[in-house]
């Protein structure tokens, strides 16, 4: 199936709706000159190929019919009905040709026989609530060889049928809820530390701020909430570190040793609470997040890794961004109250006379 | 009846008298003290210890420095601009201690009343600045010219031939009257001193405010960064200073200046060879007005201007040769502090949504307007006013010695002003008729004692605050701003009160950590002490103690804001600082090492006592 997959270099904001946002926001990340693993997408088309091949689409829909949201247990045997229906089902043959090809290209410019990859889901509208329950967060991590993320690409189709987003889109079938999925498949970095940053406060959403969070190993552990992670929050106008919290990081993600899959395991004693991150790198992720940020003109959310190998800054990679959305605007409201007035009243005000806005 | 909140500061009643400082009360006012009469009012107040402008135990003369400024204060804040919810600061002498507190409006109706009158006062300021700025300066230079040209008259056998022939005032008349003349000059300066104070710290904390609500993780060195001038007035001695050791490696007589020589020495020295003389001429060239700069903050008579104590600029000078030597730039980084502050506030500013942009523009540049007079003013009255009246003081006290009735002119500074008064007028009385004085047997004895109680005293420990904790916030603009007298400091003065903790928080003025070895200074005399690399410990540090910043590696205060001198030298020089610990001069030991962190305001004792 030609173009059904296509270079995430080449991927721009307009293609969201073939590809969905995860495929597209690395795209632009790229255009941005940000550094993203190199990789590429998958269509929504190719789903929609895996459904119509051998009527797999029409016996999803009859297990589907007239399911009762809110019969937990229903919906459940649905979920598992449809696992076993779409595991039963090859990845059409015209897709998997197309990600091999994609696949072997990768292979050739990091010039590893099977290099491992990451595949994760990139539905459309990423970061509206039908993303969250139609279980976007599907992520295979280390995964090698064409076959291997042909496999990986179904099992992100398969969370499309969680039983969370069976009756999610139940409830809003109404509203034309419907299945539809891409997915991102991208070089590993084998982390050596690694975390999540926003561009603002989370707490405060003072802009004028980056709030890194860190731990050693691949991101599972700080994205799924397994370790605290060390906290950094730096000012963005003087790169200072305006506070820091080490933390004492148990655990951490690392390859497995038989090449494929992650692995957990116990953090070391000697870097348990040890700073995960040095002045040097803090400043190179807080320039990172700023060219982020600058470019998609909002907060983000931006997920990063840096390599065990290569120095910095070429080895660190920004992993996916997204737009941040649930934090309060800074002092919103004593913001607001005090911009529509002059100066002068002001700096009454601070003296105790009442300011009015008239 | 003692108070029903419990507190962790003293009870102000129940604060011991150290031992051997029985009577310490008679060198100061009636109303200064703590009484009976008022103890219920006493107990309910918080007091803190200012020992950012009293460090020391106070002398009875130098009592005018306590109520001079706070004469001042509160008729400004109080009377005529009617500052809504604050009125003044009273005060306490406690063991020779200076113990303020800030007397509050809370009555809805009268903060309404006094809202009018601040408004259009307030405003007329505001609208005016530079022109009433430009009108201050010109009262405050009359003002210096009339202390230094006082004529303290020399009482002689016969009258000189103008009282007899030209209608002179006799020399009765022209003593008294000089005297009185010195105290209403030194009520004006701090009348001077406070006519603007107010209203400039106000512009700045509303700019601090807004920059807090719309960024709240803003460090506030950066919002001090953003306001503080570059070009300031009172940099300008130092930059003088650093010029003349330049100058003096240039023309070769920096050999002069080697350790442990007194200014006398070295004078003399270059005044023997012609490069010498002409590097005098240069030192003479800025002496007036830069060398009125003083060693001190003006509130004791020792803290004398560098003219009067010339060993500071010296020892700075010889610093800055030895600087120059080691190929160290000593220059002043004005072109990159200029570049920095107008980074930070474009940054700051386009960080902001459009219109919170433009109140933050707008305050930005308000607070621009009116810095240069809070960071100017102290040059004018602290220093140049101030060692100018207590140098006329000494000639009183000259006077007094010469006929007897003290034993050496420097004694006056153990009387009260009244009693300065009271022997000048004893000294005229029996000066004109001839018969015997009791001043030479009454008040050398009285001196006597002070001084030793003096001595005393200085070996007691203030706490930082006595009294009981307000339930509700302060509100007093001048007392958040000048001393950083806030809740959570206070709150945190109390916790450390009871403990024996190790480490000691403060605010975090300068950013950065270091170690290194304690020197504490609570005299500015000590100053010369610091050892280079050693961290200051201090009760407050003063514009005046700029030159020996390039020594040290960090410092430490017990009161003071980041807008303390102590924060701003810092920052300038890159030096960590934790101010306003509250304890940090008696928890300390000169010797003992400390781990300062700037950022985050905690200084951490690493060793219990020194080695």
């Amino acid at each position: 199936m030609i173009g059904c997959a296509r270079t995430l270099a080449q991927l721009r904001a307009q293609d969201e709706e073939s590809f969905g946002g995860k495929s597209t926001s690395l795209g632009e990340l790229i255009a941005a000159g940000i550094p993203v693993p190199p990789g590429f997408a998958i269509s929504t088309a190719a789903f929609e190929a895996f459904l119509a091949a051998g009527g797999l689409g029409a016996r999803v829909e009859a297990i589907l019919a007239d399911l009762d949201p809110d019969d937990v247990a229903a919906v459940a045997a649905a979920a598992a009905a449809i696992a076993l229906e779409m595991r039963r089902t090859p990845v059409p043959d015209t897709v998997a040709a197309e990600v091999e090809r994609h696949y072997a290209e990768l292979a050739g410019a990091s010039r590893k026989g099977q290099p491992p990859v990451a595949v994760r889901s990139s539905a459309r509208g990423e970061d509206s609530a039908e993303a969250t329950f139609a279980g976007q967060q599907e992520t295979y991590l280390w995964v090698r060889g064409g076959e291997g993320v042909c496999e990986a690409i179904r099992g992100c189709w398969i969370s499309l049928y969680s039983p969370e987003a069976i009756a999610y889109r139940a409830r809003m079938a109404a509203a034309g809820a419907v299945a539809a999925m891409g997915v991102a498949v991208q070089l590993m970095v084998d982390a050596e530390v690694s975390g999540v940053m926003f561009t603002c406060s989370p707490l405060t959403g003072d802009p004028s701020v980056v709030a890194i969070n860190a731990s050693w190993g691949l991101g599972l552990g700080v994205v799924g909430g397994e370790v605290t992670p060390d906290d950094f929050l730096i000012s963005k106008v003087s790169r200072e570190v305006l506070r820091a919290t080490i933390a004492d990081k148990q655990v951490e993600y690392v390859p497995d040793p038989g090449g494929r899959g992650t692995h957990r395991v116990a953090v070391d004693e000697s870097r348990r609470t040890v700073a995960c991150l040095d002045d040097e790198r803090l400043s190179g992720l807080v320039e990172t997040a700023r060219a982020v940020e600058r470019h998609f003109g909002s907060r983000q959310d931006v997920e990063w890794a840096i390599a065990r190998t290569g120095s910095f800054p070429e080895n660190l990679f920004v992993l996916q961004s997204r737009p941040v959305t649930a934090t309060a605007k800074a002092g919103s409201e004593a913001v607001a109250d005090r911009s529509g007035l002059d100066a002068m009243s002001l700096v009454l005000g601070t003296f105790g006379v009442r300011p009015r806005k008239d | 009846m003692s108070t029903t909140s419990t507190s962790a500061f003293p009870n102000p009643l129940s604060i011991a008298t150290p031992e051997g400082c029985e009577g310490w009360e008679e060198m100061y006012p009636y109303y200064t003290l703590l009484g009976e009469d008022r103890r219920e009012a006493d107990e309910q107040r918080l007091w803190f210890w200012n020992s950012m402008h009293f460090p020391e135990p106070m002398s009875a003369f130098d009592v005018v420095a306590i109520d001079g400024p706070y004469y001042a204060l509160a008729n400004w804040q109080n009377r005529v601009f009617a500052i809504p919810p604050a009125m003044g600061i009273d005060y306490r002498i406690v063991n020779g201690y200076v113990f303020i507190t800030p007397n509050a409006v809370t009555d809805p109706e009268l903060i309404a009343e006094r809202a009018a009158f601040f408004g259009a006062r307030a405003g007329h300021y505001f609208a005016n600045w530079d022109e009433l700025y430009g009108r201050w300066r010109e009262k405050m230079g009359k003002l210096i010219a009339e202390i230094t040209e006082l004529e303290v008259p020399e009482l002689r056998t016969y009258e000189e031939d103008s009282v007899a022939f030209e209608d002179r005032d006799t020399s009765f008349v022209r003593v008294l009257d000089a005297y009185n003349r010195a105290l209403r000059m030194h009520e004006q300066m701090w009348q001077h001193h406070f006519e603007f104070l107010l209203l400039g710290y106000g512009a700045y904390l509303t700019f601090s405010d807004f920059c807090k609500s719309a960024l709240p993780e803003i460090p506030d060195q950066h919002i001090a960064q953003m306001v503080s001038g570059i070009d300031v007035l009172l940099f300008r001695p130092d930059t003088e200073l650093r010029h003349l050791a330049r100058l003096a490696r240039d023309a070769g007589v920096d050999a002069s200046f080697s350790n442990g020589r007194a200014p006398e020495e070295i004078v003399a020295e270059l005044g023997r060879s012609e490069a010498g003389r002409g590097w005098l001429e240069a030192l003479e060239a800025v002496k007036d007005p830069w060398f009125n700069m003083g060693s001190g903050d003006g509130f004791y008579h020792h803290h004398r201007s560098w003219l009067d104590d010339p060993s500071i600029p010296f020892s700075a000078i010889r610093g800055h040769i030895d600087a120059l030597a080691e190929g160290r730039d000593t220059e002043r980084p004005t072109e990159h502090l200029a570049a920095e502050r107008n980074r930070l506030a474009a940054e700051y500013g386009a960080l902001l949504d459009e219109q919170a942009r433009g109140t933050f523009n707008e305050l930005l540049g308000l607070s621009r307007t009116v810095f240069p007079y809070v960071e100017e003013h102290k040059f004018f009255c602290e220093y140049w006013f101030q060692s100018r009246f207590f140098n006329k003081i000494r000639e009183f006290g000259g006077l007094l010695a010469k006929h007897g009735f003290l034993h050496d002119g420097e004694d006056v500074f153990q009387l009260s002003r009244h009693e300065v008064g009271e022997a000048l007028e004893e000294l005229v009385l029996t000066w004109a008729h001839g018969g015997p004085p009791r001043g030479p047997h009454h008040w050398p004895p009285i001196v006597e004692r002070r001084r030793a109680l003096l001595e005393r005293l200085k070996q007691w420990s203030p706490p930082p605050a006595m009294g009981t904790m307000p339930t509700e916030a302060i509100n007093d603009p001048i007392s958040v701003m000048l001393w950083g007298i806030t809740p959570e400091r206070l709150r945190s003065w109390a916790s450390a009160m009871g403990g024996d903790s190790l480490t000691l928080s403060g605010a975090a003025a300068s950013p950065g950590v270091a170690e290194g070895l304690a020197r504490v200074v609570r005299d500015v005399h000590e100053i010369t002490d610091v050892q280079p690399g050693e961290i200051l410990v201090s009760t407050v540090t003063s514009p005046a103690w700029a030159p020996i910043f390039p020594k040290i590696r960090a410092a430490v205060t017990d009161i003071g804001g980041i807008m303390s001198h102590a924060a701003i030298v810092c920052r300038e020089y890159g030096l960590p600082a934790v101010v306003g610990t509250g304890r940090a001069t008696a928890e300390i030991r000169t010797g003992q090492r400390l781990r300062v962190d700037g950022t985050t305001g905690v200084v951490t004792l690493l060793e219990d006592e020194p080695e």
